[in-house]
């Protein structure tokens, strides 16, 4: 097992490396500098704008540059932010804690939905409730995240005023009191529930199916055989044996929660990372985009490899492959 | 005695159908698959006649020139769908609309069909290193963080090619991985069969051992998933779009008209101005995935609906 996580691990650098090359030749293309983000962009003096050059190392050979921007960026120095002139790593730490709140609260409601539809759906299907949560599940494979977060906020926001239709917290509470988590949660609510609607008809469905495959397994006869409930047999043995694949969409769930996170943040207005690195785009607040990039594609290498990993740690066969 | 041989009746060889007419046959007989069909020709129907129709459906049928004198009226006998914040035609705009978001789909979709079959064919046809090297890149173009990528890429060449075709482009050559995984494994599986070995043993060179005998093999895996791409980059050039970081503003598309929500006083209070788009969207994505999932089941020998 470790041997298995180790070679995933090493297996991972040289991906690592081109993806930051990729994105080193990405920043280079940017108009600007894109790396410490120390000239002002309003500043159009040519003379000005030599001498910052000659200061950051502008005419550097590339692999220089590549070096000095990758050393910093592993030491955490993201270069400073254009447009709010503070470093990109104090800025990407101010709204982190937004993302990962959103995409938990996300994960925990897909989980939920998900664990009770597809329970019931696979221990009653081709009946009337099995049918209902088959409707649900085109719908939510289909209606792409943007679409069904619109109309979330035009009937839950706006038409019945249940949800706050912007924002992650309500100004005028204090930090840390009750009052301000229970806001917090009223505020992520609607956002999570919508990013977590296209995992959620995923886990639902296979679920179901992976249900009823199993219900028809030799060891489910047996244990009829020897007297056991049937509420038993479906919430312990079957259960048990159908969560273990769904454990694995884990690692692809980070990769996805993190890209929908983007189209979320920005549609109810959530201040989060996604949301960040649309105003960079927005404003050309270059350094901020290229390290939010570099950290969305390591996170969603992450994921892959954690996706990797969990396969290994459910089936023993691929560990040996 | 008159020779009373009962006539045998000759019957006519009964010609099975061929695999492609069977699976019509299926598909035909599924509803949802034939409702959703009609749905989408007539979508991409009314989306091809936009310039023709434009002008019997609305007074104004210019899509881009802004009427300050028409601004957000809302629906009526005359706009249909009412005016947007610059005072064009809703109507018009979204069957022009419906032009480019299925236009963009549809170029996307062949462009990733194309070099996903293409990597995928060649890796699972050569094996070894071939294989290894091309399934690594095809990992690494996988591991890009899609959104993000056309984002960033298409701020960098922004002003600098025209959008449209840069943004086709762009979706295509970053969401082949799927595809190419795809069709890899259905080659390797394939290529086991005897009539490949037979076919190379006579000396059939390897495109056209590809082209002839194994592509036709897994021409029904493609097309499944040719319709399931086309759908899902419908969505991915609306989501750009919607984002604002997908065709040029001016051009209406449904994700640029669906953006239009981002004002929050237009969403809570003029929803005529997105809620076509966003109806189209949906619908069109739902017609597309039926299809598919028909097409699917049609193709599948095994399955018995």
């Amino acid at each position: 097992m470790i041997k298995l996580i180790i070679r995933r691990f090493l297996g991972m650098i040289p991906m690592l490396f081109l993806i930051s090359i990729v994105v080193f030749g990405l920043a280079k293309a940017m108009p600007g500098d894109s790396f410490t983000g120390e000239i002002d962009p309003n500043n159009t003096n040519p003379e000005y704008i030599e001498e910052m050059r000659q200061k950051t190392g502008y005419y550097d050979p590339v692999y220089v540059q590549y070096g000095r921007w990758i050393k910093d960026f592993v030491q955490g120095d993201f270069g400073k932010s254009t447009r709010y002139k503070i470093p990109v790593s104090e800025l990407i730490i101010q709204k982190i804690p937004n993302t990962l709140f959103l995409a938990l609260v996300s994960l925990v409601i897909t989980y939920i939905l998900a664990f009770a539809m597809g329970m019931y759906a696979g221990r009653k299907p081709y009946t009337l409730g099995d049918n209902l949560i088959a409707v649900f599940n085109y719908a939510g494979l289909a209606i792409p995240s943007f679409v069904a977060g619109v109309f979330a906020i035009y009937f839950f926001a706006f038409g019945l005023n249940w949800f706050p239709f912007a924002g992650s917290v309500d100004i005028e509470i204090s930090k840390g009191t009750p009052a301000y988590w229970l806001s917090k949660i009223h505020h992520v609510f609607l956002p999570a529930v919508v990013l977590g609607i296209f995992a959620t008809a995923q886990y639902t469905q296979f679920l179901r199916n992976d249900l009823i495959e199993n219900s028809r397994r030799d060891f489910v006869r047996t244990a009829r055989a020897k007297g056991t409930p049937m509420s038993r047999i479906y919430n312990v043995h079957i259960l048990r044996n159908s969560i273990i694949p769904l454990i694995t969409f884990l690692g692809f769930d980070i990769a996805s929660l993190l890209g929908g996170a983007i189209i979320i943040e920005k549609i109810f207005t959530y201040p989060g990372i996604g949301l960040l690195f649309l105003d960079s785009v927005g404003n050309r607040d270059i350094p901020t985009m290229m390290a939010i990039t570099m950290m969305l594609s390591f996170l969603v290498l992450f994921g892959n490899l954690l996706a990797d990993i969990l396969y290994g740690v459910v089936d023993p066969r691929i560990r040996l492959g | 005695m008159t020779m009373n041989t009962t006539p045998v009746e000759e019957k006519p060889p009964v010609k099975g159908l061929s695999p492609w007419g069977m699976a019509r046959k299926k598909f035909l007989k599924n509803k949802l698959a034939m409702i959703s069909s009609f749905f989408l020709a007539a979508v991409i129907i009314l989306s091809l006649l936009a310039p023709v129709l434009a002008p019997h459906i609305s007074p104004i049928p210019d899509i881009e020139k802004v009427n300050i004198s028409k601004m957000n009226i809302t629906p009526n006998g005359e706009h249909l769908l009412g005016t947007d914040k610059s005072g064009r035609d809703v109507l018009t705009r979204l069957l022009y609309g419906g032009r480019v978001s299925l236009l963009v789909g549809f170029s996307a979709t062949l462009i990733v069909i194309f070099l996903g079959t293409l990597v995928g064919s060649i890796a699972g046809f050569f094996g070894g290193r071939v294989d290894s090297l091309l399934m690594r890149f095809t990992d690494f173009v996988l591991n890009f963080p899609f959104l993000v990528f056309v984002i960033v890429l298409n701020t960098i060449l922004h002003g600098k090619v025209d959008g449209l075709w840069v943004l086709i482009g762009l979706i295509g050559l970053l969401s082949w991985g799927g595809v190419a995984r795809i069709v890899r494994s259905k080659i390797l599986a394939e290529k086991e069969n005897e009539y490949v070995l037979a076919a190379i043993s006579i000396g059939c060179s390897p495109a056209k051992v590809i082209a002839k005998h194994l592509l036709p093999n897994v021409m029904s895996t493609i097309i499944v998933q040719a319709t399931l791409l086309f759908a899902g980059l419908i969505i991915a050039e609306s989501g750009l779009s919607y984002l604002g970081f997908g065709v040029p503003q001016k051009t209406p598309s449904w994700g640029n008209m669906l953006a239009f929500a981002n004002e929050p006083d237009v969403l809570q209070g003029k929803p005529w101005m997105w809620m076509p788009p966003a109806l189209a969207i949906t619908f069109t994505i739902l017609s597309i995935n039926f299809i598919g999932e028909g097409l699917k089941d049609a193709m599948n020998p095994k399955s018995t609906r």
